[in-house]
Order: C-alpha cells, then structure tokens, then sequence
C-alpha cells in the first residue's frame, strides 16, 4: 500500500495537486464562498489525474506486481490524501475563526457562509461527491474523465450555493453559528459529513474496483 | 518446461475476434510470436498480462493460473513494449526509484549493467529518448528484477540494425541464463536469426505453435526463407 501510494506522489501526480491544496486558505476570505476552496483542492486533484492519462499511469501501474484492484487503491489513497491535507489546513483556520478571530468584525459582517464545524461537514461532504462522481466516474473506463468531471462540477456547485445559502431561510439561521455557539448542532452537521465522505468513499471504491476488473486497458 | 501456457484464448471485438489461441513458452528458451499487423498480437499478449479479460480460455504461469496469483506471478515476469511512452517528462532514475520499491528481486548491480550497455543516461526523461533507446529503457526497467519470463511487444520495431542485432544477442545471453523471452515482431529476419520457437497467428487464429525446425518443415518450400514463408501463406491467407 505504502509503494503504491508513493509511485502516486512522486511518479503520477500534477505539482498543482499540491499547490491547490492551498486554497484551503480561502476559508480565511470575507465575504467570498469560502467552500469554492473545497473545489479549487479538487480542480487540483483532477491535474493529476490528466498528468496521469497522459503519461499512461494506469496501464504502467496495472503492470506493476500488484493485484489490478490495487491500482484502484493507489488512487483513492492519493485523493484522499490530498483531501486529508486540505481539511487539516480548513481544519486549523475554521478554529482559528471560532476561536481568536470569532468577534472579528469582518466576519461578523458577512452575508455568506461562516467559517464553522457546519462549514466544515459540508467540506467534507464535497470531498465525498467528487470521489463518488469523479473517481468512480473516471474508473468506468480509467480513460475517460470529461463527463465524470463535468457531473461533479454541477453537483458542488450546487452544493455550495444551497449551503452558502441555507442559513438565510427560516430555521435554519443557527447553521451560521459563530465561535462555540450551538455547538452540539455544529458537531452534529460536522460529524453527519464525516460519515458521509467515509461512506461515499468506500461505496465509491467498491464500485470502481467492480468496473476496474472487467475493461479492457 | 513450459513456464508460460496459454489455452483457448477467446477475446472478442465488434470488428475483430481472438479465436482458440493456445501455445506454451518454455524455459531457457526463445519464442517469436508473428503475425502481420491486425493479426491479434498484442490482444494476445495483453491477455497474458490480464490488461484486457479474455472471453475465456486461460493464462498460467509457473503452473499458476495468472487470476488470482497476478501479484505474485507479476513480480517474475518482464514486459517491454517498443511502442508506449511511460511518465514522458519525469527522469528516468525517478521512475527506476519508484518501481524498484515493488520487486524483493531487484537487482541494483543488473541495472547498473544494462544501464551501462544500452548507454542510457538515467538523469534523461523518456520524452529526451530516441525511439530505440525508448525500446532498451522498456528493457532495463524488465530486466533489472531479474524476471524469469520476459514478455516484449514488438521489442525491435523502430530499431536500426545494428541495435536490433545487439538486442538479439541479448536474447541469447538471457536464455543461457534461463530466461524465457517471448516476443512479437513482423520483422521475420529477427525470428530467424535467434528464435527457438514460433507461434503464429494470422486474422485472429492460430496457424502454427511449434519449433522453429518443425516450423519450417512444415511450412518452407525448398530454399525458400523464414520471410518468404510468411510471405507466401499470408497470400494464400488473403486469397483464401
């Protein structure tokens, strides 16, 4: 497991897998739908995956000593630990906001989504869609990545915009809770992604190892 | 000993279909798999490879069937292809680095060997290579886990003579040492000059699976070489 991943990391992946993890800093921006960041992480994981086709990674690693699952494995290892390295950095600055920055006036004033563990399950929650859309997607044919990619891009845009927008409609105003108010909501919408991405990950694994085994490379 | 056995392979195509292909790769030996192009070669050996599923019949290796002991029988084995370009932009001493982390076998002392022999500059990326130093770049990365079984999809395809020569004598070196090379060419010149075996396939079907002599004496006409051979029944083959 642990070479696999590595030949992923050093042999298949865009260099902008890693830089666009830094777009978890967005989760710092006023003002601006700070779950795009959860996006622009994913544009970057989706370079590699075209760095890769280009460089015939799939059949070099389907060579490999390794069961054909396993190069199904090497890639939801790799996404997910670029996805895992991302949430670390929301993870941090989401405590930060809640913690020293929560009286801030800049966030207090903003229409949008607020930095909190709400904010975070639904980070987690889109990781979740584009393994389950994309990745499975992409394994249908281990070719092919344009409609996976394009169904994803639809499903989290629609995602941000109801979750940026949810805590202006009646009921839901608690959602956009600052620093540690209704904190057993925050972590009950924050342990519900959780669960979520895990499920949505290993559903989508089972599914693209199925179809990885039957086409023809 | 048959270290390689291929039975009833059946692939099917829209347009094409892989029909009962049988034969056996033995060891210490070499086996020439010819065929024009289109003959279902690579389909072939991508099945051996368990690239693409066949319809059915069955790949073994080392008496194991390959499904079901594929990371096993993959560490034994070397597959080469002339043809295919992996990771273009990286250098090749990353490429080694990373694949050498998948074989117990490696053999860093066999790849500093043919690194030296094929002239292969390892700070190069793929991208840099000529299409013969591509083939022997395929070559070293088989060769270097010392496999006992080497697979090589059009090796000398793209190759200038002189290095097709010496990669023909490499061949003969690794059969002394027991290696089994089973490789595909349309260069029939290549099978004649170092095979001890040959299979060959024409439209998908198997025509003939047996030993080089036996091959001839059955198929040659008086005087007539390997080439003229082929020549000749794939002329019948078009007008049958």
């Amino acid at each position: 497991m642990r070479n696999i991943l590595l030949k992923e990391l050093k042999l298949s992946a865009s260099f902008l897998s890693y830089l666009f993890i830094l777009f978890g800093f967005m989760f710092f921006i006023p003002g601006y739908p700070i779950l795009c960041g959860v996006f622009f992480v994913t544009l970057g994981i989706f370079q590699s995956f075209q760095t890769a086709r280009e460089a015939n990674d799939i059949v070099y690693s389907a060579l490999l000593p390794i069961a054909k699952k396993d190069v199904v494995k090497g890639k939801y290892l790799f996404v997910c630990f670029i996805e895992a390295a991302a949430l670390i950095l929301m993870i941090i600055i989401t405590i930060i906001r809640m913690t020293a920055l929560a009286d801030s006036p800049v966030y207090r004033a903003n229409a949008l989504m607020n930095a909190n563990f709400f904010a975070l399950g639904m980070a987690f929650f889109i990781f979740g869609l584009f393994n389950w859309i994309f990745v499975a997607g992409f394994f249908k044919t281990a070719y092919k990545f344009a409609r996976p990619f394009v169904v994803y891009i639809i499903a989290a845009f629609a995602t941000i915009a109801v979750a940026e927008a949810l805590h202006h409609f009646p009921g839901f105003e608690l959602l956009n809770a600052f620093g540690s108010e209704h904190i057993v909501l925050q972590l009950i919408t924050l342990s519900t992604g959780i669960i979520t991405y895990f499920l949505m990950t290993v559903f989508s694994y089972k599914v693209a190892c199925k179809r990885f085994e039957t086409i023809d490379l | 000993m048959s270290i390689v056995e291929v039975q009833n392979l059946v692939k099917k195509y829209p347009s094409f279909v892989l029909k009962n292909i049988s034969f056996s790769v033995d060891k210490g030996k070499i086996t020439g798999f010819i065929g024009r192009n289109g003959a279902g070669k690579t389909t072939t050996i991508k099945a051996m490879l368990n690239l693409i599923r066949p319809d059915s019949g069955t790949v073994r290796f080392f008496q194991k069937p390959l499904i079901g002991n594929e990371t096993e029988i993959k560490k034994h084995i070397g597959y080469s292809t002339g043809t295919v370009n992996w990771y273009p932009r990286k250098k090749i001493k990353d490429i080694i680095d990373s694949e050498k982390r998948f074989y117990e076998t490696w053999d860093n002392e066999a790849y500093r060997k043919y690194l030296d022999l094929f002239l292969l500059d390892e700070h190069k990326t793929p991208l840099e290579l000529s299409e013969g130093m591509k083939v022997k770049f395929n070559l070293l990365l088989a060769l270097s886990h010392r496999a006992e079984v080497l697979i090589l999809d059009e090796p000398t395809s793209g190759l200038d003579p002189f290095s097709r020569d010496e990669l023909l004598k490499i061949f003969s070196e690794l059969k002394k040492d027991g290696v089994a090379v089973f490789f595909s060419t349309h260069i029939i010149s290549d099978i004649e000059k170092c095979a001890d075996d040959i299979v060959y396939i024409s439209k998908g079907r198997l025509v003939s699976a047996a030993s080089k002599a036996d091959f001839i004496a059955r198929f040659s006409a008086n005087g007539e070489t390997l080439e003229e051979t082929m020549l000749r029944l794939e002329r019948r083959d078009m007008h049958a």
